[in-house]
């Protein structure tokens, strides 16, 4: 099922050099084949293996329970490993037989809940891990870190009296001061609301780019992940699903799973003839190099799907939504099936209207028909048609 | 139904005020008492008594909290941060002193410790046949008594804010770089100290406040001292001078209390949050373990428990359960009736009119009525004899006396339980009652009385089992010849009967032991 659980860099293969470009010998991070001891209230993870270069930004992204705050906390040394080894900066850190202290890593992380010492004062956060420093030493560091996250003038206030924002700028300034080997975020916009998190996203980006910072991040959120990310790792129940581009990932999904979660997506059931796929939407070709006649499932992106009122076509538009900068309408086709397909929010067509349905897709995603289950479908209750109503 | 209402609320208006008059007017009475006495009356105390009454309240209570937090947070520590066979066991068992009032506590001490007692016997036994041990009648020997009495209150305190405390600050402490020990000593602790110190003032307003052990330890203090000007020398205008002192130093060690606690609510974490996972240990751990929390629980509950009931088997003790003897038990039963009725007849109107129409005047009341915390037994005492003296003499010497002390003294122990009973039931139930007609008393009657039912009866239980075992008060005010059990062991405990006084101690200990789990109940957060 993963394509890339045994090479950590299989995903840039098909996707161009680009990114081959100033991968280094020796990554910062790499898990190989780690595995985490099962408990019944966490999440475990099985045989995950990925890599991070220095500067990259990586995300974990799956839905909550797929064991992506375990990775992290394993990262951090604060899980131990069943199987499996990490390396930071390609030295040992945690593998069956034993574990380096959490204090000995080099790492920096930025909690969900920010865990900001609430009995002291921002800038002595910030300073706490530089008890090694000189005094002058340290207070330039301060300041200089004060000015990077924006937060002049609140050094003096106490957790309690921050905002959310500035109390998780507060957590990141106090993690990238001490120059981590990897930077490691948990869920780090989700107690903000939608609007701060967004520009404080942008924030973060800019600044882990000036810092050059190597940062695994973790959410749930995919716009979140295609805003952040450099590749994205999506995991479901423990496992690597697919590990790319987000560009990659939202067009070339490894697997229905991911197809789904990463953005709205039908399937559309197809035969093999001649080469091809034989759909009702019309031919597509035979990316899967699957056998003559055998079945086949095409996901469709809304915004790949075009629609023209022609009144002698059968699909009948059965519902609208308006989204602001697009409507999404909703496609019966001729077997009953519904399709979404996302037009511009100026073209209003009213229910019922028959239309033609062109795709114009640049590429092809098949799937053996049966990896698809009911639940991945495309029905409308799935996690990813509940994350596309979202912002963005 | 327009006049229903302003009618009914206002005559719980008049009863809620002439409550706070009735706790308010014996406090302004002592107060007036003092101020108004001559100048003389003052330098005399000065010169004498006061300086070392303060010297030995205040020692007393430094060497008590040391001692308190030294226990109480290394039992929290181990409870809290290691899994070890029995860890339940211990964890309720540390909660067991405080059942036992202090006066029991030292009047076994002063068995256990005394000249020729099996601790010096033990001493001599190692150290040669002249060793000698520290007397219990001495500040370390009320040091004892009172920190093994009163370590529970710390180790509450600090169990709780040990499980509520959010592991991501000392994981968030590692990843900046700091080992697991020093991670204690910047973060752990830091974080507690709101908790620990809420726990300490708490323990030396106990302190303070104390009478039994201090007078069975014949140890000097404060409120030891107003109850001697009372009795010894009926001396009321001193007794209200000192009383005033002990009344400042109780509020003093009060506010102190509030505001840490107040404070340790930022120091907690709202959301979600994960909790320390418990270190599993080895056998020798869980060895070491087990024999400091048994030695701890042994030498405050355990040992003097065994030896309550060890001297009430005793012939002697057996010859005095007759008649008399259920006398007490009658008059302790009947008085402890009488005062936990009154006080939540009291206590009620105050909470509710506090929670449902916070007005100035109605939390007014309800904060008078938390007056009698800061009023030591022979204090409130006092304010109710100057009272009744000068308003009602025909009333002394009567149970009612009595009575009106309970109330003053234990109103504020009822209302923690009757404020939050209250407070948890929304307003929204009792207006849905009014839409669909009923009306204000029905309302009362149907809504607001059973959701308040459990937190009534836990006011009224608590009340009468602090009563039960109530001692300074009951000494001073109590009609002639008419004994409760807590007299009782006090009278025969000065006289160092330790037989004759076991089978009233240990009942006080028994019937303590439901107010204990009742209290426990409210905020006892299992992990």
């Amino acid at each position: 099922m993963a394509t890339d659980s045994q090479s950590p860099r299989a995903g840039t293969k098909q996707l161009g050099s680009q990114a081959d470009l100033y991968a280094p010998a020796s990554p910062i991070l790499e898990l190989r084949s780690v595995s985490c001891a099962y408990e019944p209230t966490r999440p475990a993870v099985r045989d995950i293996s990925f890599s991070a270069r220095e500067g990259e930004i990586l995300c974990l992204l799956g839905p909550s329970g797929c064991g992506k705050t375990t990775i992290l906390r394993a990262i951090a040394g604060f899980e131990p490993v069943r199987s499996g080894e990490i390396f930071l900066s390609n030295r040992l850190v945690s593998s069956s037989s034993g574990t380096i202290p959490t204090e000995e890593r080099r790492i920096g992380m930025v909690f969900q809940e920010y865990a900001l010492f609430p009995h002291l004062r921002a800038a002595d956060n910030i300073a706490f891990g530089l008890g090694h420093l000189a005094r002058p030493e340290r207070e330039r560091r301060i300041q200089e870190m004060l000015q990077l996250t924006g937060l002049e003038g609140l050094d003096r206030r106490y957790p309690h009296e921050l905002s959310g924002g500035q109390q998780q700028r507060v957590a990141l300034a106090r993690a990238l001061v001490q120059n981590p080997v990897v930077l490691l975020l948990d869920e780090p916009f989700s107690n903000l609301d939608p609007d701060m998190a967004g520009r404080m996203r942008l924030d973060l980006l800019a600044l882990l780019r000036r810092m050059k910072t190597t940062a695994v991040l973790v959410t749930h959120d995919h716009d979140e992940a295609f805003a952040m990310a450099d590749r994205i790792a999506v995991l479901n129940h423990g496992v690597l699903e697919q590990l790319d581009k987000p560009e990659v990932i939202y067009h070339l999904p490894a697997t229905p799973f991911v197809a789904d979660f990463v953005g709205q997506a039908d399937f559309v059931t197809g035969r093999i003839q001649h080469g091809l796929a034989h759909t009702e939407l019309g031919e597509f070709p035979n990316t899967l190099g699957s056998a003559e006649g055998t079945s086949v499932v095409v996901m469709i992106r809304p915004d790949d799907v075009h629609l023209i009122p022609n009144t002698s076509a059968e699909p009948r538009i059965v519902a609208r939504q308006f989204r602001g900068s697009e409507n999404l309408y909703a496609v019966r086709l001729g077997s009953g099936q519904i399709i979404h397909s996302s037009a511009r929010s100026t073209s209003v067509y009213s229910e019922e209207t028959a239309v033609e349905v062109r795709i114009a897709a640049t590429h092809t995603v098949l799937f053996p028909a049966d990896l698809i289950s009911p639940q991945t479908g495309g029905d409308t209750d799935s996690p990813a048609s509940r994350a596309g109503t979202g912002p963005g | 139904m327009t006049t229903t209402r302003p009618h009914a609320s206002g005559s719980l208006q008049l009863v809620s005020l002439a409550s706070a008059a009735l706790i308010l007017l014996p406090l302004g009475y002592v107060t007036a008492l003092a101020l108004s006495a001559d100048l003389a009356v003052w330098q005399r105390l000065w010169a004498t008594r006061i300086p070392e009454l303060l010297l030995n309240t205040l020692s007393l209570a430094g060497t008590v909290s040391l001692l308190t937090l030294v226990l109480g947070i290394s039992t929290a520590w181990l409870i809290t941060r290691y899994e070890f066979p029995g860890r339940r066991v211990w964890e309720i068992a540390l909660v067991l002193p405080l059942a036992m009032p202090t006066y029991v506590l030292a009047y076994v001490f002063n068995y256990l410790l005394g000249f020729g007692g099996p601790v010096e016997q033990l001493w001599q036994s190692v150290a040669g046949p002249h060793a000698r041990i520290f007397s219990p009648q001495s500040l370390w020997g009320a040091t004892v008594v009172m920190a093994l009495d009163t370590f529970p209150f710390v180790y509450l305190l600090t169990r709780s804010a040990l499980l509520s405390m959010n592991v991501s600050f000392e994981e968030a402490a590692r990843t900046c770089g700091l080992s697991r020990a020093r991670t204690m000593f910047r973060v752990t602790l830091p974080l507690l100290r709101p908790s620990i110190a809420a726990g300490t003032a708490l323990v030396i307003l106990y302190v303070v406040s104390d009478f039994g052990a201090v007078s069975l330890l014949r140890y000097q203090t404060l409120t030891y001292a107003v109850y001697q000007q009372m009795t010894g020398r009926s001396d009321n205008t001193a007794a209200s001078i000192l009383s005033i002192l002990l009344v400042a130093l109780a509020l003093a060690f009060l506010l102190t209390e509030r505001w840490f606690r107040h404070k340790s609510r930022f120091y907690q974490t709202t959301g979600r949050y994960r909790i320390s996972q418990r270190m599993s240990c080895d056998g020798l751990t869980t060895s070491w373990i087990t024999a400091y929390l048994a030695a701890v629980v042994g030498a405050s509950f355990g040992i003097p428990a065994s030896l309550l009931i060890h001297w009430s088997l005793s012939p002697e003790a057996q010859a005095i359960l007759d008649a008399r003897f259920f006398g007490f038990v009658w008059n302790s039963a009947v008085l402890s009736t009488l005062a936990a009725t009154a006080g939540v007849t009291i206590g009620l109107p105050m909470a509710y009119l506090a929670s449902r129409k916070p007005t100035w005047l109605n939390l007014g009341c309800l904060q008078a009525a938390y007056a009698g915390y800061v009023l030591p037994g022979p204090v409130a005492a006092l304010a109710v004899l100057v009272l009744v003296l000068n308003l009602t003499p025909f009333m002394y010497g009567t149970a009612i006396v009595l009575v009106i002390a309970y109330v003053l003294h234990f109103l504020p122990v009822g209302l923690q339980s009757l404020e939050p009973a209250l407070q948890q039931i929304t307003p929204n139930l009792e207006e849905a009652a009014r839409t669909l007609g009923v009306g204000v008393r029905d309302t009362w009657r149907r809504v607001t009385l059973p959701l308040i039912r459990n937190g009534f009866i836990a006011a009224w239980v608590l009340m009468f089992l602090q009563t039960m075992k109530e001692l300074p008060a009951t000494l001073l005010l109590r009609p002639v010849g008419f004994d409760t059990l807590a007299v009782r062991v006090w009278l025969e405990a000065s006289e160092e009967y330790y037989q004759l006084a076991a089978p009233s101690a240990l009942l006080i200990v028994l019937v303590g032991l439901p107010a204990l789990a009742l209290l426990l109940s409210r905020d006892w957060r299992a992990a």
